[in-house]
């Protein structure tokens, strides 16, 4: 129908996403529509399955003029992309965690803290906003493992459930923001194509107001 | 080749080298645009590439400010290469051209450079054309603007463009008349200058706020169009200030039609803004084949006066690279274009030189060989061997005088 290039992110969200589109009645994909290419057409769209990290960049730069992606990677990327829809799904907390013993869990600030994180930008807007000078250490993966191991005091990471800062002994100290899926759109192409984007997003945002597809599943 | 050793000697991340024409083609974009500028009246100006950031903190807020390069003079003052060049005819028009007969026509073009984060994709470089119409306050004025931002374009051959025209009063009057209070005034202005729409909704979620504007924050995408959404948008709205604004686009869209440019216009209240000077009418250039905008400008009336002179001032800027994505393609001819190959026999570099210096004097680009050969290469060439020259392309070949050569090659090329 509208000839629009849309960014779906791999990984947790894509099946969510797939299913709200079938619900607004703009596509019908689902996760193994993406296996054999990573590119699928579908009712005139052009969709493409792309690293989340990489969703914004394809819309910034006008590859792509829609994408959906979670809020913790437009934090992170920090490109310039309009955000147009609350999608609803995908909810997660980004959130300071410490080991249950520790003085920090306990309330006490030390005076020099090192968190680990996937997210240095986004935590270090956080620590800004609450007044609090820390050292980063930039991780990729298993940030849970720090504390424990003595890396890192604590982390700055994301937690659908909890279930994995329980399993290591790790406690919320801070809650440093939610994030769920957001439409985004690219600046130009919100100007001149938008008919099309804004039949996608008033698409979408009924499907999400009618509450079909079931949130933060993780 | 030499390896390890390099690193670092490479380019700079963010910029970009233009080779192969491309630099070419860049350079006559931005003649073409100084070109419509001056058939408009326009006075070409040069400024520096570097000002003191005290000048540039004149109209320019942190948050840019900190997205330049800074650096230090010998006597400590603080320097900083320009990021946009605005704030600077504003400088020298205030302390130098108070006694030009106004309205003021100037327009620029030059580099600017942005010490924007290293993400891949952005430049930090980038080549920008503009104009500046100074001392006068009137809507003609802004609609001079649009209509010479889209004549430029026509004449640099930049296809597909349209202009979005808001009013930067608007969504701040829409927020002070509706009766929010100044904190979250300012959450909303700052959600939209993020682009963040999402937030926009969030930030008015549980206010006390009138229907007609809560529907008018809420529709920011979808109030583009032409000039009857300014009726859409006024229905049931109470304060004077967004009336006031809708008002002046009503006026403009009047003004644009005699230049016949109306159908390339969309009145678009949801514009935002990145430098904060702006005070009127504000515009945006877009293409579908850039997913940065073209161009943009718009009224900053206040700018000048805090430079110490009191005047209106409205102006745009089209950033010539971006444009480039969008010229139909380029014609082979032109400076990137086909240069006569000079070979000479040994003993004849002086008649060489000579001959090619009539190629040149009638128009045609030679370049000559700087060591003798017998060579006669394929393309356009001529060979010199004393007073006689042999020419030819395409395997056909003649002989005659300079003047033969010269007159064949011009034929040859027509």
């Amino acid at each position: 129908m509208s000839g629009l290039r849309i960014a779906l992110p791999n990984g947790a969200l894509l099946a969510d996403a797939c299913s709200l589109l079938e619900a607004a009645g703009i596509a019908s994909l689902d996760p193994s529509s993406f296996a054999r290419s990573l590119r699928v057409m579908d009712r005139g769209n052009d969709y493409v399955m792309l690293r989340p990290t990489d969703v914004p960049v394809y819309v910034e730069l006008g590859a792509c003029q829609c994408g959906i992606v979670g809020k913790d990677i437009l934090w992170e990327t920090e490109r310039e992309c309009y955000e147009l829809v609350d999608l609803g799904f995908g909810t997660c907390r980004l959130v300071l965690a410490a080991l249950e013993d520790s003085p920090l869990a306990a309330g006490e600030w030390p005076v020099s803290l090192r968190i680990a994180t996937k997210y240095p930008r986004t935590t270090r807007r956080f620590l800004q906003r609450i007044g609090v000078e820390a050292e980063l250490i930039k991780l990729h993966g298993s940030v849970e493992l720090a504390p424990a191991t003595g890396l890192a005091d604590a982390v700055c990471d994301l937690t659908a459930t909890g279930q994995t800062l329980r399993a290591n002994h790790l406690v919320v100290v801070a809650d440093a923001g939610t994030s769920t899926a957001r439409l985004i759109a690219n600046q130009a192409a919100l100007k001149t194509r938008d008919t099309a984007i804004n039949e996608l997003a008033g698409a979408l945002r009924r499907a999400v107001g009618s509450g079909v597809v079931p949130t933060g599943a993780m | 080749m030499n390896s390890g050793s390099t690193a670092g000697r490479g380019r700079a991340s963010g910029f970009s080298d233009w080779l192969g024409g491309t630099a070419a083609r860049r350079q006559d974009l931005a003649a073409a645009f100084v070109n419509a500028f001056q058939a408009w009246g326009y006075d070409l100006v040069a400024t520096p590439l570097v000002e003191t950031l005290e000048t540039v903190a004149v109209g320019v807020g942190a948050p840019q400010q900190a997205q330049l390069f800074r650096f230090v003079d010998s006597d400590g003052t603080l320097l900083a290469l320009v990021g946009e060049r605005t704030v600077s005819v504003a400088r020298a028009v205030a302390g130098q051209l108070q006694g030009a007969p106004f309205p003021l026509r100037l327009c620029y073009a030059g580099p600017v450079l942005r010490n924007a984060p290293l993400l891949g994709g952005r430049r930090r470089e980038s080549l920008q054309a503009g104009c500046e119409l100074i001392g006068h306050g009137g809507l003609t004025a802004d609609a001079e603007c649009i209509a010479l931002a889209a004549a430029a374009l026509e004449r640099g051959g930049v296809e597909g463009a349209h202009v979005d025209v808001g009013h930067a009063d608007f969504v701040p009057g829409l927020l002070e008349s509706a009766g929010l209070p100044p904190e979250t005034q300012e959450r909303v202005r700052n959600a939209l200058t993020h682009r963040d729409l999402v937030a926009v909704e969030a930030a008015l979620q549980g206010t006390e706020i009138a229907e007609a504007e809560r529907r008018l924050l809420l529709a920011f995408p979808t109030l583009r169009g032409g000039r009857e959404i300014l009726d859409t948008a006024a229905a049931g709205l109470g304060g004077e200030r967004p009336r006031r604004a809708l008002a002046d686009l009503a006026t403009l869209w009047d003004v644009l039609e005699g230049y016949g440019i109306s159908t390339r216009i969309h009145l678009d209240l949801g514009a935002v803004r990145d430098w904060d000077y702006y005070t009127g009418v504000i515009f945006e250039v877009f293409s579908a084949k850039s997913g940065f905008p073209l161009g943009n400008g718009g009224r900053y009336d206040s700018l000048l006066g805090r430079f110490g002179f009191d005047a209106p001032a409205a102006g745009f800027v089209l950033h010539v690279d971006r444009c480039l994505g969008s010229v139909a393609a380029a014609e082979p001819a032109g400076s990137g274009g086909s240069v006569v190959r000079i070979t000479w026999s040994p003993g004849s570099h002086h008649q060489a030189v000579q001959c090619a210096r009539r190629m040149r004097d009638a128009g045609i680009a030679a370049s000559c060989d700087l060591e003798p050969s017998e060579a006669f290469s394929a393309g356009a060439s001529v060979h010199v061997d004393g007073t006689r020259a042999r020419w030819g392309a395409d395997g056909a070949s003649a002989e005659g005088s300079y003047e033969a050569a010269v007159a064949a090659i011009l034929e040859a090329t027509r």
